[in-house]
């Protein structure tokens, strides 16, 4: 920038673009440290106009306490020592504020070897710094939040399965503190039949395959105890494509595993006294059908027999007795069906339900409808039953309860199984100012659990409006007991 | 029934000693009916139907040995002619099909009274 030599126009231009540079500020000391030039970049950032820091020393950028320990000569020293110097840290604005800087700090030598000055460069890197910390305390909430769960252990495994991270949970589940466990083989979970079987290695290549693993069954605990864990396990990989571990989260599902199985228990159980009440029941109208009706056929037929032989004057006493016999007989016929309906065995639910219809309904003066045209699979006979038994408890109700003129049952083959409802037109279902009776209650109750106990659901819907629906579903897969279902010939 | 002029032979087959009884006494108080035998299964039912060449069998439906279905198709098979008259304490519509089917002209149930009983083995035997 001598006199002698007139800056040719590539200078020009060269200075008009980092005059014009806003995102930096661009500027000039002289060899002492006082400013020389001053860009727009530089304005913007620091606040002053050029005749403001022109001539001025540049330790005004520091705060008090950088000055105090000199760092701006400090910087020139090192900036001459290793022609240049990067530092990042706080600078203070014209108006007194702070911003956070990144310096790049040259020496400038003439082509004698003389120091000219420096070349100062400047970013503000405030708002990247409030990024770069929001990402740190992003992620150290993120590391808290790993490590304060206790529910789940939470961990990460390197490629070759070792433990390189443990949070809260997998202490407390798996009973090891972090640096007991870290840097060991994730394989020390795994009882040894799954070691002999190489689960864990298998584990790991079914992860990358698949991208993810899930699995349950025993763990191994620290003591030695045995614990039933859901686990899955999500192979990581970096940008680039390349493994990075396996992320690991693992449940102890001992509690809740223990209480299924009483639930099942149950519901076997149940689903045994079921059956043993079926088949009692069966049991019991075969005798009543083979024995007790046959008897009293037999008797009226003797009865009829002796009222031709005997005096016109005991006719009217016989005809009484033969009646007698008579109304026991349909009484015997319609507990014989209460029991076990006998035509479910050989002739299917429809036939059955509508048997059922027209005997017993049509005579409380109710027009019963089955309709049956979705039911495309007849379902089994144990759950044929089940249905009707369902289907019999909840007639019962429409008959006592409903003032009910229309009864429709639908029956559809769907997901598996069987669909059932039972519709009537009358007064709804029981609302709260009229509490259900208990006997009711226990009927519903038995409705639902003997669908339940079938594997199926069971719902109630009324309204005074709209009457009652009884809705159902039975799964057609025997659920719980065998069969069973033999008819004795 | 003025125009009666052959006994009408009647086979019954029922599993209860009670009923073939009471029917055998029901049946032969009618003098134009006879009684020529009373089977206690199936498989008699069929063997005396084929000795006796009966005109009418009165088969019950549930019994051993297959039951009134099996001997129904059994007997016909021998002798088509033979007119089978179901009785029954089924009421259900699937057994009464089923005993149709096998080829029984009419189901009568048990429990209806006598005169019934003989009106339907008269017209079993004049169908």
């Amino acid at each position: 920038m001598s006199d002698d030599s007139a800056p040719p126009p590539l200078t020009a231009d060269f200075r008009l673009l980092v005059q014009d540079v806003v995102d930096y500020a661009i500027f000039m000391l002289d060899p002492t440290g006082h400013i020389m030039s001053w860009n727009a970049g530089a304005e913007r950032i620091k606040g002053y106009a050029p005749d403001e820091i022109i001539g001025k020393h540049f330790s005004v950028f520091y705060p008090p306490e950088d000055n105090a320990a000199d760092k701006p000569a400090l910087e020139l020293e090192q900036a001459i020592a290793e022609r240049r110097l990067e530092d990042e840290g706080w600078r203070i604005r014209k108006d007194g504020t702070r911003f956070w800087a990144n310096v790049v700090i040259t020496a400038l030598y003439d082509d004698r070897g003389v120091l000219r000055g420096f070349g100062k460069v400047t970013r503000d890197l405030t708002d990247r710094r409030a990024a770069d910390q929001a990402l740190f305390e992003s992620e150290e909430r993120f590391r808290l939040l790993v490590q304060g769960v206790l529910d789940y252990a939470i961990f990460m495994l390197d490629p070759q399965g070792y433990v390189v991270s443990w949070n809260g949970g997998a202490e407390r589940i798996n009973g090891y503190a972090p640096e007991e466990i870290i840097g060991k083989h994730f394989s020390v979970f795994y009882p040894p039949e799954d070691n002999a079987a190489d689960k864990p290695a298998r584990e790991l290549e079914q992860a990358i395959a698949e991208g993810r693993l899930a699995d349950e069954g025993w763990r191994i605990r620290k003591d030695g105890t045995r614990f039933w864990a859901n686990i899955v396990i999500t192979a990581l990989y970096d940008d680039h494509g390349s493994l990075r571990g396996f992320g690991k989260v693992t449940r102890d599902l001992t509690d809740r595993r223990a209480a299924e199985q009483a639930l099942d228990e149950r519901r076997r159980l149940l689903s045994h006294l079921v059956h043993a009440q079926e088949l009692e029941r069966r049991r019991i109208a075969w005798d009543v059908h083979d024995d007790s009706i046959q008897s009293m056929v037999a008797v009226g037929m003797r009865l009829q027999l002796l009222a031709g032989r005997l005096p016109e004057e005991h006719r009217a006493m016989l005809d009484k007795l033969d009646d007698a016999v008579r109304a026991t007989i349909s009484r015997l016929r319609t507990l014989v069906f209460q029991l076990r309906p006998t035509s479910i065995d050989r002739h299917g639910l429809v036939a059955t339900l509508n048997d059922f219809l027209r005997d017993v309904v049509t005579g409380w003066g109710v027009v019963p409808v089955l309709h049956h045209e979705e039911l495309t699979e007849e379902p089994p006979t144990e759950t044929a039953i089940t249905i009707f038994r369902i289907c019999q408890e909840a007639i019962t109700n429409v008959r006592k309860h409903a003032g009910a003129g229309s009864l429709d049952i639908y029956l559809s083959t769907m997901d598996g199984g069987t669909m059932t409802r039972v519709v009537d037109d009358g007064i709804g279902f029981s609302q709260p100012e009229t509490p259900p009776e208990p006997m009711e209650h226990f009927g519903l109750i038995e409705m639902r659990e003997r669908a339940e106990t079938a594997g199926g659901w069971w719902t109630v819907v009324g309204s005074p409006e709209k009457g009652t629906t009884v809705e159902f579903w039975l799964p057609s897969a025997s659920h719980g007991a065998g069969s069973g279902a033999e008819v004795p010939s | 029934m003025s125009a009666i002029r052959t006994v009408l032979r009647v086979l019954i087959s029922d599993d209860d000693p009670m009923i073939r009884e009471a029917l055998r006494e029901v049946l032969e108080a009618e003098p134009d009916i006879e009684v020529v035998g009373a089977a206690e299964d199936a498989d008699e039912a069929i063997a005396l139907a084929g000795q006796y060449a009966p005109a009418v069998v009165v088969l019950d439906v549930r019994m051993p040995g297959g039951g009134g279905p099996r001997a129904a198709r059994e007997i016909l098979r021998h002798r088509p002619d033979t007119r089978i008259l179901a009785f029954s304490a089924y009421d259900d519509s699937g057994t009464v099909a089923e005993m149709m089917r096998a080829g029984s002209v009419e189901y009568l149930l048990k429990g209806a009274s006598n005169i019934e009983i003989v009106a339907a083995v008269r017209r079993a035997g004049t169908t």
